[in-house]
């Protein structure tokens, strides 16, 4: 029993310990990341290949609500700032992946959509909620970290996009 | 199924989280859904062994059910119900001995009872990062029966949303005044009150299976036997424990999940109970789910139970030949066709139920003449706004 | 009492689960499936429980119980 409890304590204080660890946070570099887009046909997206713009990190799956309300919100985001130097990547979490083409079927996205159906790159980023999302600055630093989404918190979104936008 | 409006778009979406599985309650609605569901269930008649005179039909219920869940706000939502009962038929009024010393039923009246049944209740839920809570009142009445009762419940998530704890309590106050009952000399009006209180708590296991484990304590005061027999008479006091178990599995290859519910029932008339319950949801395409259920339930007898009334023995001493305080075994089997149309969801079931004392796990020393099978058939719509 | 002991056991079970297994929150999509709830079809739940009520000696579960009727 005892042992039990201990070992029950030492599972608790090593899980609270991995994950208050890596967690990304405002301030942090951004890490580095390279994967295969949800689309067959189209190429790798990787952060490299990004430099020198606002890069806005979003991770979501089809199951999850919040996730899809938000989507069609930042389509419209992107096409507003895409031309002053924004980007925005929305890894797609599914597992199926047809999950998550089976959504944008339905939804046309215009913005990058890798997939990460392993979480490789949430590992990376120990994302905590769904759906969470990163503003990181053309110098490659987290400026933002959101977790949920609620249409009203566009606004303070799109303010803290504006000014980390390129010069 | 994936979750309804998992493919189209959410206009207003209140929940800021998602917080599946364990914490699927945690967010309001996305969107109003309207649901009804209309059930006919049918009693089968009992044989002229069973019943040497009179009436050998029973029950004949009809129930219409609705249901509006919609946001309020930004973390509320609201929720409305309102039940229809129509119920028409006869059921034992009294039990004695045939010429073989066999227990035999009376029937209650020639005529049957008709009877309906409204109830109509409201209720709100906060829901908040990690957990929600909320009420909900309600009012149920019959042309002899109204109840009135009231429910508060929260839940608190931890351990990043894996595990969940929830406390609920309920009070219900409810009246009795029998129809007839100068006539019959039946009670004229009584009351009784049921207090329950139930603590639960979830817990994910792994990707695909969940867990969950809840106890309720339920405690019972006033007239607590059934006024339309002629020689029932019960304590006016219960306590009922239910110790209940579920478990949700999700097999990946095979498209689909495992529903399994265990519960443990005792009570102080001297009734324990185990029910078992296994559901197989099939996902045949993205629009269509196949799920098949089975049940068991086995009850031990009422300490006062008798499967032949004595007419001797003074009221003041428990008795009840109510075939539901026997001992039996019941299995059900039943079979849910789901179609999910994007806004419109419809459910079709049918179930078939059987009760016999020869599926009891427990000793079955007199068993009731009055054990009940039936069929039932629903219908089921919802519409997400 | 039995029940208590089982109670007991199952908690310190679902402790050590909990303590070991981490579904991190991108891996939830099977347990965020309808047919995984735990109340998976709200009136189907509310009517089998009135049935049964009207039927067997047994109620009480893990929901927030309703009021009576004259059904038992």
């Amino acid at each position: 029993m005892t042992k039990q409890t201990l070992t029950a304590a030492l599972c608790i204080a090593l899980s609270l310990a991995v994950n208050s660890a890596s967690a990304v946070e405002e301030g942090d570099p951004a890490p580095d990341f390279s994967l295969p887009s949800i689309y067959s046909d189209r190429p790798d997206v990787t952060f490299e290949g990004l430099a020198g713009k606002t890069v806005y990190v979003d991770f979501w799956a089809s199951w999850c609500a919040p996730c899809l309300t938000s989507l069609p919100l930042y389509n419209d985001m992107y096409n507003k700032y895409k031309d002053q130097g924004l980007e925005i990547v929305a890894i797609n979490v599914d597992n199926p992946v047809e999950d998550g083409l089976d959504f944008l079927l339905d939804t046309p996205l215009d913005f990058l959509i890798p997939s990460d159906p392993d979480g490789e790159m949430a590992t990376q980023f120990n994302v905590i909620g769904m759906p969470s999302s990163y503003l990181i600055s053309p110098d490659g630093e987290v400026k933002l970290v959101h977790m949920g989404f609620r249409p009203s918190d566009m606004e303070m979104i799109e303010a803290a996009i504006v000014e980390h936008l390129p010069e | 199924m994936k979750s309804k409006h998992s493919r189209s778009l959410i206009a207003i979406s209140t929940s800021a989280l998602a917080l599946p599985g364990i914490a699927q309650a945690d967010a309001p609605p996305t969107a109003p859904t309207l649901s009804y569901k209309i059930s006919n269930y049918q009693e089968d008649d009992l044989t002229r062994e069973q019943v040497p005179f009179g009436e050998l039909g029973r029950y004949d219920i009809d129930v219409h059910q609705f249901q509006y869940v919609a946001p309020l706000g930004r973390d509320f939502a609201l929720f409305i119900d309102a039940n229809h009962e129509d119920m028409s038929g006869a059921s034992p009024w009294f039990s004695t001995a045939n010429a073989a010393g066999e227990p035999v039923i009376n029937m209650s009246g020639a005529s049957g009872i008709r009877d309906e049944r409204s109830e109509l209740s409201i209720g709100t839920r906060y829901y908040s990062q990690n957990g929600n809570f909320g009420g909900a009142v309600g009012y149920s009445e019959e042309n002899d029966y109204r109840a009135t009762y009231a429910n508060l419940s929260g839940s608190r998530n931890f351990n990043n949303d894996l595990t969940t704890v929830t406390l609920g309590f309920s009070h219900s106050a409810d009246d009795i005044f029998p129809t007839d009952a100068e006539l019959f000399n039946r009670v004229q009006n009584e009351d009784k009150r049921a207090t329950s209180l139930a603590v639960s708590l979830s817990q994910v296991i792994n990707r695909v299976a969940t867990f969950q484990t809840a106890l309720s304590i339920t405690e019972q005061s006033g007239f607590l036997s059934d006024p339309y027999k002629l020689q029932d008479s019960r304590p006016d006091n219960k306590t009922q424990i239910a110790f209940s178990n579920s478990l949700r599995y999700f097999f990946i290859e095979a498209d689909g999940a495992l529903q399994a519910n265990y519960r443990y029932y005792h009570d102080d008339f001297g009734i324990s109970s185990h029910t078992l319950d296994l559901s197989w949801f099939q996902n045949i395409n993205r629009s269509f789910q196949v799920a098949p259920m089975l049940r068991y339930y086995s009850q031990s007898a009422a300490d006062f139970y008798t499967n032949i009334d004595d007419f001797l023995k003074p009221l003041t001493e428990p008795q009840s030949s109510d075939y539901r305080l026997s001992a039996f075994g019941a299995f059900s089997g039943g079979i849910n066709l789901i179609a999910d149309f994007g806004d419109w969801t419809a459910t079709l079931t049918a179930e078939r139920y059987v009760a016999n004392e020869k599926y009891s796990v427990y000793a079955v020393n007199q068993p009731s003449p009055a054990l009940v099978q039936f069929v039932r058939l629903s219908l089921g719509v919802d519409y997400s706004f | 009492m039995g029940i208590i002991r089982l109670t007991v056991l199952a908690l310190i079970a679902l402790t050590a689960l909990t303590s070991c297994t981490q579904v991190r929150p991108w891996e939830r999509g099977y347990l965020a499936r309808e047919e995984m709830a735990w109340d998976s079809d709200v009136l189907e739940r509310q009517l089998n429980d009135h049935i049964f009520f009207s039927k067997e000696a047994s109620s009480g579960g893990n929901s927030a119980a309703g009021g009576g009727c004259g059904c038992n």
